[in-house]
């Protein structure tokens, strides 16, 4: 299961130009392939973690399938190409790894199984990529401006993961009330993230 | 009623839409760019959200107000109206438990973080495991990579978890735990009736009860259960299904008739002059079979299982695994070493703790004329020269043997000068073998082992290294 399992064997399997070429676009003081990998992952993790949970409706097949994305990664290093982009390479396999998924994700959710759909979602992120990434830093910044009852909300929809239809039955509030609210408080911290930042003091 | 694109967006995100809009916001998605930019920056901050999930509660518990005592819990929390819009939402917490959930369900996750311990872990190897690992951590919501040994974890609502490796448990709160693959075993007590154990397929919940729960990462997953009973849900196949001492419910969804496509590489030289060969190179092959489910094709399948019983209850569950080495490309006359690589992987069925250190024999097929079996079309009653009780020994040479100690994990490897011989008086370019296990178990729900085959997404298919 975890990374920490897989390399050893799978480095192996590079052949050896392959790993300099992999090495070099990275730190080429890294001359072990691992520590060379570990330097691409620290680079691309966060904005993989997103990229995934934006394709994959569920936080557990998200979860799995990072690790899956992950191991492909490794498998594949020795196939990135030295200057390219490496977030973009690392979205186009998460993106192959994601569609391969879509039939098991079918049977749980069909609206986002659909292969067309998925990939026009994709290339739209890819398009925004780097206005998303800028915005990404500010979530916890906004989070912290919401005042206490939001941040409950945020917490029961978010961290308990109950639905807008549990979260209505446990408070005895129809749904369609629990989904204004969420998704108001979802478009106030949309609004936050996309605001410019505010001067400091003095600037 | 005509809805507005961001109100279709926001429906969308929370699963509002019906199938009709669904299908109708998809489309205009993929037509209407203006639509999809805000549709991807809606899901980017939705998608945000989820990924910090377990940083949710410290990144907001700053400057709330302490949890409510205890005694003050029915009083109603107020949420505040929206402004402008005339709307609002009364958090009306009356009933009982409501304020706990908006204020108390977290407390112990707000204020510390943490909903369990992890109790024991003797003589237990980790790895890429998120939570600490020392006994005595206190354990948040995170992933727990068991590799070898037995841990126990108890959460604070009084339910204790055991761990038998290779294991990988995800904590998610003080109610729910997720077993991405391996098994485990849990006591519940009366204060954590509810407690539930969920797999990829299914939700386990408990009601006064001990039970295993088993599953693999490719989807298939088992509840039995030792005392009292629990509730077996997010299934279709038994939504709702109740099962009681000695009853059990298995749900097989990834590992059966496997459609899989191999992964392919090349023959490589390794470090040290070994060669190594997986099943995946070449003409190589894998397979498992099972007695009785000749009907079910099982040689895409991403595990090659192995198991062996003697209790007429599970005897249709032996199953038996046979793999195949292009060895095409090699020249077997110099060999003087060789060795084969399983790597062990949990098969979703059956607890350890009923099978005892287990013994495995794997033999090597001499009649030639049979190494040129059909991956795909491979079943228990034409498994080349083996009848019900074992190989036909004129045909198959016993060429190794291993053992799997009970909680242990790590690649198993097959070598000896008996491995070598063999290969070198191979002919036709290809060697088979077939792998049994020669320990029963003492009840029918004993472990069923499992390795990777050349289907497998993510781990190393078995491999021949000679030297």
């Amino acid at each position: 299961m975890a990374l920490i399992g897989f390399p050893k064997n799978n480095v192996q399997k590079l052949r050896v130009p392959d790993l300099e070429r992999a090495n070099m676009s990275f730190s080429p003081q890294a001359v072990d392939p691992t520590e060379a990998f570990l330097q691409f992952l620290n680079q691309v993790e966060r904005g993989l973690n997103l990229y995934v949970h934006s394709l994959v409706s569920s936080n557990s097949d998200a979860h799995d399938l990072l690790q899956e994305v992950r191991i492909t990664l490794w498998k594949n290093f020795a196939t990135f190409e030295p200057g390219t982009n490496p977030m973009a390479w690392a979205r186009r396999i998460a993106l192959h790894r994601i569609l391969n998924y879509r039939r098991s994700e079918k049977r749980r959710s069909a609206f986002s199984a659909d292969p067309e759909f998925l990939e026009a979602v994709a290339g739209e992120i890819e398009r925004q990529s780097r206005d998303l990434d800028s915005r990404a830093d500010r979530l916890h910044e906004c989070l912290r401006k919401l005042p206490d009852a939001h941040r409950k909300l945020i917490l029961l929809r978010y961290f308990d993961e109950c639905g807008v239809d549990e979260i209505a039955q446990k408070t005895e509030r129809t749904v369609e009330a629990v989904y204004r609210l969420v998704s108001r408080v979802r478009v106030v911290l949309q609004e936050c993230m996309e605001k410019p930042r505010e001067a400091a003091p003095g600037a | 009623m005509s809805l507005s694109d961001q109100d279709r967006i926001q429906r969308a995100l929370e699963g509002l839409l019906s199938a009709e809009e669904g299908e109708q916001f998809k489309r205009d998605v993929c037509s209407d760019p203006e639509l999809r930019a805000d549709y991807v920056r809606a899901l980017w901050l939705d998608a945000q959200l989820r990924a910090d999930r377990s940083r949710l509660p410290s990144i907001l518990e700053q400057d709330l107000p302490r949890p409510l005592p205890a005694a003050r819990h029915d009083e109603a929390v107020q949420f505040p109206e929206r402004r402008g819009l005339g709307w609002g939402l009364r958090w009306a917490a009356a009933v009982a438990g409501i304020a706990g959930l908006a204020f108390g369900l977290g407390k112990s996750q707000l204020l510390d973080g943490s909903v369990a311990v992890l109790v024991q872990a003797d003589h237990c190897k980790w790895a890429g495991s998120e939570l600490p690992t020392a006994v005595g951590s206190r354990l948040g919501p995170g992933t727990l990579s068991l590799v070898e040994g037995i841990a126990t974890v108890r959460f604070k609502n009084g339910a204790t978890l055991s761990l038998e490796a290779p294991t990988t448990l995800r904590v998610l709160d003080r109610m729910h735990c997720r077993l991405v693959e391996g098994s485990v075993t849990a006591e519940v007590p009366e204060s954590a009736h509810g407690f539930t154990v969920e797999t990829q397929d299914m939700k386990v919940i408990d009601w006064g009860t001990k039970f295993g729960v088993s599953a693999s990462a490719l989807g298939d997953s088992q509840v039995r259960v030792f005392e009292g009973e629990v509730e077996v849900a997010g299934t279709p196949h038994a939504a709702g299904r109740r099962l009681n001492k000695g009853q059990g419910f298995n749900l097989s969804t990834g590992t059966g008739p496997g459609d899989q496509e191999p992964l392919r590489v090349q023959t490589v030289e390794e470090s040290g002059g070994w060669t190594s060969i997986p099943t995946s190179f070449g003409r190589g092959r894998d397979a498992y079979v099972r007695r009785g489910y000749s009907a079910v094709k099982t040689g895409g399948a991403p595990l090659l299982m192995v198991k062996h019983s003697e209790l007429e209850a599970s005897k249709n569950n032996e199953r038996r695994a046979l793999i195949t080495f292009d060895l095409a490309s090699v020249d077997l006359a110099p060999v003087t070493e060789a060795r084969i690589l399983l790597e062990p992987k949990p098969s979703g069925f059956g607890f350890p703790s009923l099978v005892p250190d287990s013994h495995f024999s794997v033999y090597g097929l001499m009649d030639e004329s049979r190494d040129d079996w059909d991956e795909r079309g491979m079943v228990w009653e034409n498994l080349p020269a083996t009848s019900d009780s074992g190989p036909d020994m004129q045909a198959w040479r016993k060429v190794g043997e291993f053992g799997m100690a009970r909680g242990a994990s790590g690649t198993v490897t097959i070598s000896g000068q008996k491995l070598a011989e063999f290969l070198r008086s191979k002919k036709n370019g290809l060697a088979t073998f077939l792998i049994l296990r020669d320990t029963g178990e003492s009840d029918p729900s004993g472990l069923v082992h499992a390795f990777a085959s050349r289907e497998h997404p993510g781990a190393t298919p078995p491999t021949l290294q000679l030297k």
